[in-house]
């Protein structure tokens, strides 16, 4: 079973991505739910994960510190972090690939979006 | 009232369509004829902040019926069971959402923006500023109301 961490200040937007994760083939995972980046990395620490999905504007911790946190971590840092945000564009994007985001995807999030985001993941 | 062709309008029009439509499952309409700009009583509002590269602040309200109607669907539980920290919450996200996709529409590609975090709106909808851009809409007879203020976001629209 695979171990997803979903970090989101907003528990619709949780629940939506959950969803759809369920709707791509991802339902017999083990979900997850942070409120903040900080909860998350909390949680990725805790058991082996993988995979972190995460906003990025978020109270405490948001999403582009929380992937700094985990690529700097030799733990967390082949775990592929994918950034959902309703704050991305094509600056935005590159900044956070460059990172080491393994994908940007704007919201509001689809199946078919996070399908052919996560192709790889979900083949894996 | 801005001309309906003007590009903020058509940005914010289309975002709000894509984001009710993807999360909801629900069509938004233009209110058939020219109203002022009211909300009822039994609605609650939400705003958030545009920091950069704009000042600007939006506010969205909606009915507390349509609200329970999403929740309900979008959490799969009965409208009787759904709570007001949920209400909050779908409207919080989707103003959240739909403010993202009207800055992408609106900037050029190259061009970063920032946004700050949903605010639940306290007490009843402030008074619409004179120069605010007001967007009177509806989703299956409900309304929806949207407001943008800030000078060098209306700048824009000229």
């Amino acid at each position: 079973m695979k171990r997803i961490v979903i970090a989101d200040d907003s528990a619709t937007a949780r629940m939506f991505i959950i969803r759809c994760l369920q709707i791509i083939g991802l339902g017999e995972s083990e979900f997850v739910e942070a409120e903040n980046g900080k909860e998350a990395l909390t949680a990725a620490k805790e058991k082996p994960t993988d995979l972190l999905l995460t906003d990025l504007n978020m109270p405490v911790m948001d999403g582009q510190t929380l992937l700094k946190w985990v690529k700097a971590s030799p733990k967390l840092m082949d775990m592929p972090v994918v950034i959902i945000t309703s704050a991305g564009n094509p600056a935005k994007e590159q900044e956070l690939l460059k990172i080491g985001a393994l994908k940007v995807i704007n919201k509001p999030v689809a199946p078919p979006i996070l399908m052919e985001a996560l192709a790889a993941f979900i083949d894996d | 009232m801005p001309h309906q062709d003007t590009a903020i309008y058509k940005a914010m029009f289309d975002a709000v369509q894509q984001t009710f439509e993807t999360m909801a499952f629900v069509e938004v309409a233009e209110q058939s004829e020219e109203l002022e700009l009211e909300i009822p009583a039994e609605a609650s509002w939400v705003s958030i902040l545009i920091n950069d590269p704009v000042q600007a602040e939006l506010r969205l309200a909606l009915t507390h019926s349509l609200q329970s109607t999403m929740a309900a669907d979008m959490f799969g539980i009965e409208v009787e069971e759904v709570n007001e920290n949920q209400r909050q919450d779908i409207i919080a996200e989707i103003l959240n959402t739909l403010a993202g996709l009207f800055m992408t529409r609106l900037l050029p590609d190259d061009q970063t923006y920032q946004l700050g975090l949903p605010e639940p709106g306290v007490g009843l909808l402030p008074e619409i500023e004179q120069d605010a851009i007001g967007w009177n809409l509806q989703i299956e007879g409900s309304p929806l109301l949207l407001v943008a203020n800030g000078a060098s976001l209306i700048a824009l629209n000229k």
